[in-house]
Parts: structure tokens; C-alpha cells; sequence
């Protein structure tokens, strides 16, 4: 059997799927912005698994995304950023859109750019429910969190 | 001489001279303003020079850093927007370069081909004729194949939805097989996807002298990456060559080094 795992990350334009992706993968983090254009793959070998990450061109609506893409996923890495409240507006029914077509897919949540979380502190009821549902907090620019995320991932479907 | 005399002839010499020598005197004057401009502007460089000097070296050192990524910028804007003008600018060079080497490469052409015509009356001549006629494929079809030898580069078996590596065999190095091969699923479900043709699936990439030809099955598919003429009855051929070999050899449980193992012992 093939010891590859899928891992699409998915989310709003620049919330930083591909920062955390890249500080992952080669542990750099560009100040440097770039729009991810169609779909990014990347690969890591973490112990005896290879997780192939698809970093998927953002977008405000999951159902807008060529679903072709999302075939065959073991994960999906569903990446908004703390900061901007637009990018997790419907993250709920994201969710629960996605575990209906990919009932088998390990999900995980994650905000983005708690490097800048002071800045502009949850303070919303609505803002603190969706942190409630978020497995990690993340920044690509610091590495918080990023190398626990995908050891996690990759511990959960090695089960 | 009288006194008056002399006063007189003095006198003359005042009236008949004066204007001489003042022009005389205005010309000295002037004379000695440029020798010291002159002086001047001498000294004044070697003070001055080293110092314009060195300010041209810092600008001829900077100039480039600074103005560099605007020049590089606007170049390219110009060339995006004026193509038509590139395209005539460069034509006649990058067009006799072009025949140039189309003219080199039919050279090498007829030199095979003159090669091959000679060794008619070898072994190889004879049994090419045999089998021109046994098949019925013209002789310098054969030659031409024979010169463009067909070889099979490498080969994935992806798995269909995933993109997954399932296994593959490669004589050449090539970058990460696993991102290839997701990026090879990614490629191919964008373009079955933007068509919209209904069941129908991508088989076919060409570029240059190299054609992926990408079988698809049920679960997986085989992207088999070929040099050389690729023509249909090659194209029949693996075709049915990948059909035993998954009738043979795939299962969905096999592990990447079987399948890698069974690709190589198939098509090396």
C-alpha cells in the first residue's frame, strides 16, 4: 500500500495556506505575497508517511472550488485568518458541507496569523465561537503551531 | 634737435600713436585675464577632478541598483505592450537562427538516412525489406523509425482521485515523482473539468519531441512519457502492452515498490 496522504488546504485569499504550507515544508516564510494561482503541491515526509499538500487557490466560497481537486483527500486543512472576520463567516456550514461529501476526511481548522492576534483581540461572542471550533492557532510567520498541525495530521491518519 | 622740436614731434607721436597703444594696452589686459583664468581653472580641476571622479564611480556603482528593477520593469511593459514591434525587430535574427538550425538538423537527417540506404545490402537491409513486405509499411517509413527511435522515458501509475503515486519506472531523473504526479492529476482534472465532456478523459499531452500518453482505468491511470515518433501503430501497441500489464500485475493493495518493480521488468 502506498504510504501517501492527501492534505488539501483550503480557505479565503491571503489568509496564508501557502505561508503555512511553505514554513512547513522548507521552514521559510516570505514577506513577499504571492496569489496562489489554480493549485500549489507540495510534499513532506514526516517518519514513514509522505504528506502531499495541495494548496488550493483561495476563494470566498468552498462550492466554487473545482471539486476534482478535492477528490481522494485524506485531510483537508480548512485555514482562515484570525484577524480578518470575513474569512470565517461561513466557515460552519463549510464544515458541514465538507464532512457530507468527504465523510471519510480527517478536517482541521485552523486560524492563521496569531502572530498579530493582539492587535485586534477577539472580542466578539460570534468571533469567540469560531475560535471555539478551531483545533489549532496558528502563524506561518513564527511557526507557531504549524509543526504541531501537520504532526498531528499526519499521527491521525497513520492510525 | 630744438626743445620744441622734441615737444612737437612728441606732441605727433601722442596724436598719430595714442590709439594704438591703447588697443595695445585693452589687448594685455585682456591677455593677462585669460593666463590667469587659465591658472586658475588649472587649479580649480586639480582640486575638482578627483572629487567629480569619484562621485562617477559611486553613480556608475549605484545607477545600476537603483534604476535597474524600474529600467527591467518598463522594458518589460514595453515589450508587452508592443509586440507586433518586438516580433519585427527580432524576426530576421531569431529567423535565420531558426533556418539555421533547420538546415543543420536536415543535414544530420540526410545523413542518416544516406547511412541506412547503404547498408541495403546488409542484414538489417535485407530484413527490413522482408519486413516492408511481410507488413506492408514502406521501406523508408521503416528508416525513419529506425532514425527516430521511439523509447519510453518513464512511467506513473497514479491513482485517479488523489493523484497518488501507486508506482512508477523512469530512466531519467526527474523532479519529485509525487509532485508530479499530483500535479500531472491536477493538470488533467482541470482540463476534463473546463471541457466539460462529459465521461470523456484526458489521454494525451505532447510537447516537443515528447508525448504523455495517459491511460485511464477504473481507480487509477498509467501516464507513460515517450521520446521519438509516436505514431499510431506505436500508440496501439502500448496501449495494449499497459492493458496486460494491469491485467497482470495491478491491484489496488500492491505496494509502490511491486508495482515499480513489475513496471520496470515490463517495460526496461
Amino acid at each position: 500500500m502506498s504510504n501517501s496522504k492527501k492534505i488539501v488546504l483550503l480557505g479565503h485569499f491571503g489568509v496564508g495556506k501557502t505561508s503555512v504550507m511553505r514554513k512547513y515544508v522548507t521552514d521559510e516564510f516570505s514577506s513577499d505575497y504571492k496569489v496562489t494561482i489554480g493549485v500549489h503541491i507540495l510534499k513532506k515526509d514526516v517518519e514513514d508517511i509522505s504528506l502531499i499538500l495541495w494548496d488550493i487557490e483561495g476563494t470566498k466560497d468552498i462550492n466554487r472550488i473545482n471539486k476534482s481537486y478535492l477528490l481522494g483527500a485524506h485531510s483537508f486543512i480548512i485555514t482562515y485568518d484570525i484577524t480578518r472576520p470575513s474569512t470565517f463567516q461561513n466557515l460552519e456550514s463549510q464544515i458541514t458541507g465538507l464532512k457530507k461529501d468527504f465523510p471519510n476526511a480527517l478536517i482541521k481548522v485552523i486560524g492563521n496569523k496569531v502572530d498579530l492576534l493582539e492587535k485586534t483581540a477577539i472580542q466578539e461572542d460570534r468571533d469567540k465561537q469560531i475560535v471555539s471550533i478551531t483545533d489549532y492557532l496558528t502563524s506561518a510567520k513564527t511557526g507557531e503551531n504549524i509543526e504541531t498541525l501537520f504532526l498531528s495530521i499526519a499521527s491521525e491518519l497513520s492510525k | 634737435m630744438h626743445q620744441g622740436e622734441e615737444t612737437k614731434i612728441d606732441l605727433l607721436k601722442n596724436l598719430l600713436l595714442n590709439d594704438d597703444r591703447l588697443e595695445i594696452n585693452a589687448l594685455k589686459l585682456k591677455i593677462k585675464h585669460l593666463e590667469d583664468l587659465l591658472e586658475s581653472k588649472k587649479q580649480l580641476s586639480k582640486k575638482v577632478d578627483p572629487i567629480i571622479d569619484k562621485k562617477l564611480d559611486a553613480y556608475t556603482e549605484e545607477i545600476p541598483i537603483a534604476l535597474g528593477p524600474v529600467i527591467t520593469e518598463s522594458l518589460k511593459n514595453e515589450i508587452e505592450n508592443s509586440k507586433d514591434q518586438v516580433v519585427d525587430a527580432l524576426y530576421p535574427i531569431i529567423g535565420k537562427m531558426i533556418k539555421k538550425y533547420i538546415q543543420k538538423e536536415f543535414q544530420i537527417l540526410s545523413e542518416k538516412i544516406n547511412s541506412q540506404i547503404k547498408k541495403r545490402f546488409s542484414f538489417m537491409g535485407f530484413f527490413r525489406t522482408a519486413k516492408s513486405k511481410f507488413t506492408g509499411v514502406e521501406e523508408d517509413q521503416l528508416i525513419l523509425n529506425q532514425i527516430g527511435e521511439t523509447e519510453i522515458q518513464e512511467i506513473y501509475i497514479i491513482e485517479k482521485n488523489s493523484g497518488i503515486l501507486k508506482g512508477n519506472y523512469s530512466i531519467t531523473k526527474t523532479i519529485d515523482k509525487d509532485v508530479l504526479s499530483g500535479m500531472l492529476t491536477a493538470i488533467k482534472s482541470f482540463v476534463e473539468d473546463a471541457f466539460k465532456t462529459g465521461n470523456d478523459n484526458l489521454e494525451s499531452i505532447e510537447y516537443g519531441l515528447y508525448n504523455i500518453h495517459i491511460q485511464n482505468f477504473k481507480t487509477y491511470y498509467i501516464a507513460v512519457v515517450v521520446h521519438g515518433v509516436f505514431d499510431a501503430n506505436y500508440q496501439q501497441k502500448l496501449k495494449d502492452k499497459l492493458l496486460n500489464f494491469s491485467k497482470k500485475h495491478y491491484k489496488a493493495t500492491a505496494s509502490n515498490s511491486k508495482l515499480s518493480n513489475a513496471l520496470k521488468t515490463s517495460f526496461s
